[in-house]
């Protein structure tokens, strides 16, 4: 019995660290587990952080009623223009119908690059939406830039010893890389294959109830608000991180960050993209908790030698007197969403 | 891979279950070695380029030593030192030295713009090239035979409890042990499973919670209280007890489980009355490395006084050094060695009977005086160590906010009463009974799942 346990156990930790590395059978896991209700992921409705942290109980950060739509632009000329919108998890979901004058919007995703044949007789837009805290981590890199740069840039950044990164991804062979082997994800996919199950949620939500009715705070990679009103990404909030609202901001980075964006700019604009705009929205942290902040964004916008067209939002939600995001959520509120809907429309229809 | 997280639990248990099924030591060195080249490619995986090459240079290295005789002898111990200590200065210390030139020729009014590495350190370096370094010296010395098997030799530097951050092994100890077959054995199981525990315990449930303390105060140190200032410098130093020798525990158990043991890392040092028992108590594997390879062949006591002193001040200046690239790991070096020789009188009777108020007094001062060393140790850079301690003294208002509410600071404080009470009364891991340990393997598990903060921190020893 003992041999055929150990045995057992041997085989079930292969397969399972198998799994947890590659990234078929993750993929694999992730669409078939979503539609099962009984082995599936924790069914929290009230915000992405609120479903990291397992703080459903705690009605404190459940979203208001926000019934704020974005306004449907009035619109009787002809319908022109295309907006190519390079975004993230803010602009995913938005229809076509809130912005004005739109011949289509085409929604690319980040993680799949810009594949695009402009059609000529139109008016093309490109918009890069950014949040905050990808910022740096994105276009301080190549993954953006290597769209845009030439060969000869491209292969002098992709040096074999330029970064840890690189090393990590290097290609052993034609076809096969490390990171194949050794996925960066393992541990999560690993909680995901062997604890992400409704019945065990229980256990979760009880830790998370204890550190947050006991020690005041949320557990993992979730941080409360000083005004305990809001939860943060932690990596938003912490002091080394490269996405958050208060690690400090060398000269440097701006300064990378301001030429990849030009480099960016000069080659869509070649490229045939009637204009080129960028869009950062802040963290909530930026926007709710602004003591310490680093001000990544005014550096970067305001920028004298930033050539890239910019939609300002950063002031605009710091100026509004509404309450922009949801409490226990890593994104905007309706609200929110209406005022960048409404910028970005005022930028469209004025650059016409 | 750390030792605190999911990666880690499943590898190990499917290493252990595999090294029992296997019933010859060939094989299982053969799983032992591939097991621990997976560990550490975990981390960055093109960086064991570095540890085999190392690895393939030490073995020839000590083949030869054995066969040689007079001067090729010696340069054939050379040159496995200039290989280890090579690597360690091109990759941990090239840019720290590059840094220091721009800074000086820029001083002098001539700028420079010499090109640095840019690459991350590969982990554990200055463990296992001191390791290798302990391998060629001892076959030079004669006291260990070269070691002809390169699997076996290869694992000895690779073993994956101690690959990244020790205990710095001695070849005596763990060599015969890879050699030989020893058959499962349950109480070793239970004591290394128990001990593991412990180690996670102390990483998880005490080190990382008081990691939140820290970064805080360490982080916002000009809006803080002297007195939040303090308590954060104290943190720190059980911060920093926990998560090592928690590490170390975490590796000494899993080795025990397989049936090897390593050396012991850690004996309460926060009890040592001095700065000089201290390291005895502290990083004890590190400690005597530098006295058996650096300290007695320099003439340790033997010549004198003033080389005497002049020794300590070198062994502790390397040790700074070996922690890291960087003025703040020197200057701790440098002032642990001239504390202790200045504090040398009142070594003499550590010998004597541990009781009294005078003993409890020493204690405490030696653990404040650790403490505010451990400031130039924690700190970013020399400038942020300085205000840090100014801060202190300046005995000045501020916010006493430490991301720890009343109640989990009272926690963590009585955790780590616990933590000292069981280390100092009860060190071993042993449990006679199997009902009392099922007992205490599930105490530990609920103990460290609910009152854990997991958030992926490696270990603080990983970066040397």
């Amino acid at each position: 019995m003992k041999r055929f346990l150990s045995y057992f156990f041997i085989v079930f930790g292969l397969a399972v660290l198998w799994m947890s590395t590659s990234r078929t059978a993750m993929q694999f896991v992730a669409t078939h587990r979503d539609s099962e209700k009984w082995w599936g992921g924790y069914p929290c409705l009230h915000g992405d952080l609120v479903s990291l942290s397992y703080l459903d109980i705690v009605k404190r950060f459940n979203p208001p009623p926000d019934n704020t739509e974005s306004p449907r632009p009035p619109w009787s000329g002809p319908r022109t223009t295309r907006l190519y919108l390079h975004g993230d998890s803010y602009t995913y979901h938005l229809p076509d119908s809130v912005f004005a004058g739109l011949d289509q919007l085409v929604l690319i995703d980040r993680n799949h690059g810009i594949n695009y044949h402009l059609d000529s007789t139109k008016r093309n837009i490109l918009l890069l939406e950014v949040s905050e805290r990808y910022l740096r981590p994105y276009f301080s890199g190549l993954q953006m830039l290597d769209e845009v740069c030439d060969s000869a840039v491209k292969k002098k950044n992709l040096a074999f010893w330029a970064t840890a990164d690189n090393m990590y991804s290097a290609s052993i062979f034609p076809g096969f890389h490390v990171d194949d082997l050794f996925n960066k994800y393992i541990n999560q996919n690993l909680q995901c294959n062997l604890f992400n199950y409704n019945f065990i949620m229980p256990m979760f939500e009880s830790k998370a109830a204890l550190n947050y009715y006991v020690f005041n705070r949320a557990s993992g990679d979730v941080v409360i608000s000083k005004d305990r009103n809001f939860l943060f990404l932690k990596e938003t909030v912490s002091l080394t991180d490269a996405g958050s609202s208060y690690s400090p901001v060398p000269p440097d980075d701006v300064t990378k960050l301001v030429n990849n964006f030009n480099a960016i700019y000069r080659h869509y604009r070649k490229s045939g993209f009637a204009e080129v705009y960028l869009s950062v929205i802040p963290n909530s942290a930026t926007i709710m908790q602004p003591q310490g902040y680093n001000n990544l964004i005014p550096l970067v916008q305001n920028d004298p030698r930033l050539e890239m067209k910019i939609i300002d939002v950063y002031n605009a939600f710091r100026q509004s007197p509404k309450v922009l995001y949801q409490p226990g959520d890593t994104h905007w509120n309706n609200s929110g969403k209406a005022v960048w809907v409404a910028l970005v429309n005022e930028t469209i229809c004025k650059s016409k | 891979m750390t030792f605190v997280s999911l990666q880690f639990l499943v590898f190990f248990m499917v290493v252990t279950l595999w090294f029992f099924r296997l019933q010859n030591q060939r094989a299982r060195v053969w799983l032992l070695l591939v097991a621990s080249c997976y560990f550490y490619m975990s981390f960055i995986p093109v960086y064991i380029l570095i540890l085999g090459g190392t690895i393939v240079v030490d073995y020839f290295a000590g083949i030869q030593i054995e066969r040689s005789g007079g001067s090729a002898r010696k340069m054939w111990l050379i040159l496995s030192i200039i290989a280890n200590i090579g690597a360690l200065a091109i990759f941990k210390y090239y840019n720290f030295f590059i840094d220091n030139i721009h800074t000086g020729a820029h001083f002098f009014g001539r700028p420079l713009a010499l090109p640095l590495l840019r690459m991350a350190l590969p982990i554990g370096l200055s463990f296992h090239t001191f390791q290798a370094l302990s391998y060629t010296i001892e076959v030079y010395r004669k006291n260990q035979p070269a070691e002809r098997d390169f699997v076996t030799y290869a694992l000895y530097v690779m073993f994956y409890p101690q690959l990244v951050a020790g205990p710095i092994e001695r070849p005596q100890n763990v060599l015969p042990q890879l050699k030989e077959f020893r058959a499962y054995n349950w109480d070793n199981v239970k004591e290394g499973l128990a001990r593991m525990l412990w180690g996670f315990f102390k990483k998880a449930v005490i080190a990382d919670r008081l990691a939140m303390a820290v970064e805080r105060t360490f982080g916002h140190t000009s809006e803080t209280s002297s007195a939040a200032l303090l308590l954060g410098a104290m943190l720190y130093s059980f911060q920093i007890y926990c998560d090592f020798s928690g590490y170390s525990d975490i590796a000494l158990g899993a080795a025990k489980v397989m049936n090897i043991r390593l050396m012991e890392n850690f004996r309460q040092p926060y009890l040592a009355r001095n700065l000089g028992d201290f390291w005895t108590r502290w990083h004890i594997s590190l400690s005597s490395w530098f006295r058996d390879y650096l300290y007695i062949p320099l003439g340790g006591n033997r010549r004198g006084a003033w080389r005497r002193r002049l020794n300590v001040v070198i062994v502790f200046l390397l040790s700074g050094l070996w922690h890291g690239a960087n003025w703040t790991f020197i200057i701790w070096g440098m002032l642990h060695g001239l504390f202790v020789l200045a504090l040398a009188g009142l070594g003499k009777e550590a010998l004597a009977p541990r009781r009294g108020l005078l003993s409890v007094l020493k204690i405490s001062g030696n653990f404040l005086l650790v403490t505010f060393l451990w400031i130039f140790f924690r700190a970013e850079n020399l400038h942020a160590a300085f205000v840090y301690i100014r801060s202190i003294f300046s005995l000045r208002g501020g916010a006493n906010y430490i991301s720890l509410n009343p109640a989990e600071l009272a926690f963590a404080a009585v955790m780590i009463a616990l933590m000292m009470v069981r280390e100092c009364k009860r060190p071993g891991h042993f449990i006679v009974r199997d009902s009392l340990f099922w007992t205490y393997t599930i105490f530990m598990v609920v103990v460290c799942y609910y009152l854990g903060v997991f958030a992926e921190n490696q270990f603080i020893y990983f970066q040397f």
